[in-house]
């Protein structure tokens, strides 16, 4: 994306050149290149610039570059400007931390308010609406699950994801209209879920008594469970806990008897935007195995119909800080450029949807350890990774694909979607969003 | 292998070094229908096309064959400079996408929907919109309207008049007063606000009359799941998870942490639960949440104070001058920081406020005199944050390390923070001219006038 120089055509000419030609000024030297505009190029060299000094703690050159940034940023200006905003806001979070001694800084209750707002679950659903990047995910698995259970009498579905059940009503409802009736449906929910938005304004109890009365009116025997896995322990005890154990517990709820697996049941597992919340690091007690992978060897080994895989198609786990500032600002200039096409500049619903993906680049950039919960894999990466946890995949049926085109033509145009292999890839003017997979345990074992 | 996707533009990665990258002029790109038959006149944008049009007068045709070697994957470029496909790394991958995308952002939209309004560039695009527009309306009971089905469908499981439809529904299964397995709704009679009370907890309505291994029991769902709960009372919400994955309940209590995550998981799991944000702080998010004990804020936002566009406006800096500025601060800087100069330099503008003052108010909190004097387009009140930053560096933790700047890092070299940024702030404060951060370019004549 370009931010040209607007207003006046002619800019203020340069008063001595050779300022530029110091050597003690790193930036100068670096931005020869931008000199006349300030366009999506350049914010990439910034920011590049800024993050290579961040490594090398070469704080004048960071500052020099974040306060061009800042003269950049606006979160109510273009898409460039705005995207902008949210890496400048990361850049100091980053910044800040370096800081030895304990910065009183609280969030202020404007922008703790945006990132903690809560919504309804009308107003949630009006959220995945905005544009088909959650929907895409919905429709496929949808789709793909309504034909894994063809013939069962009874379907479980356990869902982990961050979007607190809006997938389900359309599935609900599909149900319903099976010509041969509606199986039983059951939905399975963990008890927690990462602390990233958007967040809902009830309990996932409520969730659940929602969607039966939906499933009522529907006529479709439903059950909501909420997987409670808390044993003795009190919060307090919790939270001085290492982050890895309470990961073991979390664990600890997807065990058969947890979970109730009822023969004749088909089970569905269905994970959209999870995976990457679940660390890939080696992880003390399995045989150098990571949560991430221990988690999809527990899911296999509960033998479900069909597995559904959906998460943004990029890859911003990388170490290296660089690698991911550039990444990030490559990869998710897409939702703020889609919002650009329909929502006006101070459209309330876009600065949210704005703010959200603001707090996920404030994880990947401002974060690291264990504190930086956003490690998300691309595609091509998980495929790999399901393969080696001895997953089949499973194409799409021309059904889905066909389902999945109709959901983008009522959307702007611009939304497209491709076949990778098996995978289904949501694009934004042919480039990458988000992709879908479906799998099933393949039953061949080492 | 890839496949043309739905909206006809072939993919293309972010950053294909292989591949040619070729910029069409405007002309090139809104030329419709060049390839034009000798007989009938008929234009066709594509000379494949044509060449299946001219099989119908039975005239020669050819169709090219896909090279073979196809080396180099291209994509198109927009040729409007301020646009965001001007850049390679944003190119589109097929010659009709680049084409539709110019048509379509900077060409005339000469195709109007009588119904809506809607205007199309591309006559295409029109027609598309004409199929749908208005053929389909869902309305919910509570009187919004859908014209996609699984938005409606959707809403309408999360719609209190659903609910309060079903609780209707209930009232008068219940008059029937049968312990029939046909009809046993777990549900709390009312209409729910959330949450639900513990003890009813209205997880399932069961109606699995066909299923043998359900009890009948209405309430039996809950008790027989082994170590699996329905219900999660307010107790259990509190759960192993609460500092890892906060509930969505926000019911949970955390202890203050020191670390930043758990702060933020704090301020997830403290959430307020208004569904309504104003929209002042829709528009301007503010400060991170950093590490911190106390709940007191320093700095909160005057949103109000802070909408970009009721900003006065100043002559904007050009790119050259901002990095111009820029170099001459880094040089300037010793051991005071620039951002100093930067927060120094926001106070100063706009509101004419001498914000040095803000200093010894620090510890006021609910100050507004700060974000009046930081507002230019701080995208999250960054000036506030720079500026406690820079005081406590200077002010704060005055008996800490001298050497330290702004951030802190104790690297900025030596000499007093406060001695140096005294000197700093009348090196540049009085003489630095940022412009408003919706036109930060130019001359400032034309906020947020962009592509």
């Amino acid at each position: 994306m370009k931010t040209e120089l607007r207003g006046n055509s002619k800019h203020t000419s340069l008063p001595n050149p050779s300022l530029f030609n110091t050597t003690q000024d790193c930036l100068s030297d670096a931005l020869k290149g931008c000199l006349g505009s300030l366009d999506g190029a350049c914010i990439e060299k910034l920011l590049l610039h800024c993050a290579s000094a961040l490594e090398s703690k070469d704080v004048t050159l960071a500052q020099q570059v974040m306060w061009v940034l800042n003269n950049v940023a606006s979160s109510v200006g273009d898409p460039n400007q705005r995207l902008t905003s949210w890496f400048l806001r990361a850049l100091i979070s980053r910044v800040s931390k370096l800081c030895p001694t304990a910065m009183n800084l609280h969030v202020a209750p404007t922008l703790q308010r945006t990132w903690t707002r809560s919504m309804t679950g009308t107003e949630l659903a009006g959220y995945v609406d905005l544009i088909p990047w959650h929907r895409f995910g919905f429709c496929a698995s949808n789709s793909a699950i309504l034909k894994a259970i063809q013939g069962y009498p009874s379907v479980h579905i356990l869902d982990f994801s961050i979007t607190h059940c809006v997938q389900w009503p359309t599935l609900i409802e599909a149900l319903a209209k099976r010509p041969e009736g509606p199986p039983s449906l059951r939905i399975t929910v963990p008890s927690c879920r990462p602390p990233v938005p958007p967040l809902l304004n009830v309990s996932s109890e409520e969730v659940g008594f929602r969607l039966a009365n939906f499933a009522k009116s529907r006529d479709v025997p439903f059950e909501f469970h909420v997987i409670d896995g808390s044993s003795s322990s009190t919060s307090s005890d919790v939270l001085s806990w290492e982050f890895s154990f309470q990961f073991e517990l979390f664990l600890g709820q997807l065990s058969p008897s947890m979970l109730d697996l009822r023969e004749d049941e088909a089970l569905v597992i269905n994970c959209q935007n999870w995976l990457r919340y679940l660390p890939d690091e080696q992880w003390g007690n399995s045989q150098g195995r990571s949560l991430r992978d221990e988690f999809l060897g527990m899911i296999k080994g509960l033998n479900p119909r069909i597995v559904i895989m959906v998460d943004e198609d990029s890859d911003l786990d990388v170490s290296s800080l660089t690698s991911r500032i550039i990444t990030c600002f490559n990869y998710l200039w897409i939702p703020f450029d889609a919002l650009e096409t329909f929502l006006p500049k101070d459209s309330c619903q876009r600065t949210e949807y704005e703010a959200d993906i603001g707090h996920k680049i404030e994880n990947i950039i401002g974060f690291e350890g264990f504190q930086r919960i956003e490690r998300l894999e691309s595609g091509v990466r998980l495929a790999q990774r399901m393969k080696n946890t001895h997953f089949l995949s499973v194409p799409f049926s021309e059904e889905t694909i066909n389902e999945v085109k109709f959901l983008l033509d009522e959307h702007a145009s611009g939304w497209g979607m491709k076949r990778e292999d098996d995978m289904l890839v949501l694009t934004w003017k042919g480039h990458n969003s988000v992709f879908a997979t479906a799998w099933v345990p393949s039953g061949i074992e080492d | 292998m890839t496949v043309s996707t739905a909206s006809g533009e072939a993919s293309v990665s972010s950053s294909d070094p292989e591949a040619e990258v070729i910029a069409l002029s405007p002309k090139t790109l809104m030329a419709t229908n060049r390839f034009v038959c000798e007989i009938c006149k008929k234009g066709f944008q594509r000379d494949q096309n044509l060449q299946l049009h001219r099989r119908g007068h039975n005239l020669p045709w050819k169709l090219r064959q896909r090279s073979s070697k196809e080396i180099r994957k291209r994509v198109y470029v927009c040729p409007e400079a301020s646009c965001v496909h001007h850049d390679p790394s944003r190119a589109l991958g097929d010659l009709t996408g680049i084409k539709k995308h110019f048509c379509r952002k900077h060409g005339e939209k000469k195709w109007k929907c009588e119904k809506c309004s809607k205007k199309y560039a591309v006559q295409s695009d029109w027609k598309a919109h004409l199929k749908t527009c208005g053929t389909k309306e869902y309305r919910c009971d509570c009187g919004t309207l859908f014209s996609r089905r699984d938005s409606f469908i959707t809403h309408r499981a999360f719609c209190d008049a659903l609910a309060e439809e079903s609780a209707r529904a209930q009232t008068a299964v219940n008059s029937n007063a049968e312990e029939d397995t046909k009809l046993q709704i777990v549900a709390t009679s009312s209409p729910p606000p959330p949450p639900p009370p513990p003890s009813t907890a209205a997880i399932s309505a069961v109606l699995p009359i066909q299923n043998p291994e359900l009890p009948e029991n209405p309430t039996g769902i809950i008790n027989h799941i082994p170590a699996t709960t329905c219900v999660n009372g307010g107790g259990s919400s509190s759960s192993v998870f609460a500092s890892l994955f906060a509930s969505s309940t926000a019911a949970v209590t955390l202890q203050p942490q020191t670390s930043a995550f758990s702060d933020l998981i704090c301020a997830m799991a403290r959430s307020e639960r208004p569904t309504n944000l104003p929209p002042a702080s829709a528009t301007e998010p503010a400060s991170l949440c950093l590490s911190s004990n106390n709940g007191s804020s320093l700095f909160a936002m005057a949103a109000q104070d802070r909408r970009p566009y009721s900003r006065p406006q100043q002559p904007g800096m050009s790119a050259t001058a901002l990095l111009h500025k820029a170099a001459q601060m880094g040089a300037a800087a010793t051991n005071a920081s620039l951002l100093c100069g930067l927060g120094v330099a926001l106070s100063s503008s706009s509101s004419g406020q001498q914000e040095s003052l803000q200093w010894n108010h620090r510890m006021e909190p609910e100050s507004g005199q700060v974000e009046a004097g930081l507002g230019l387009g701080l995208p999250c009140n960054v000036g506030a944050e720079l500026t406690e930053l820079m005081m406590g560096s200077s002010s704060l933790f005055g008996p800490k390390p001298t050497t330290l700047d702004f951030l802190g890092l104790g690297m900025g070299g030596g000499g007093a923070p406060s001695g140096g940024f005294s000197a700093l702030i009348t090196s540049i404060g009085g003489g630095l001219d940022v412009g408003s951060t919706t036109a930060p370019f130019g001359g400032g004549n034309s906020p947020g006038r962009r592509a």
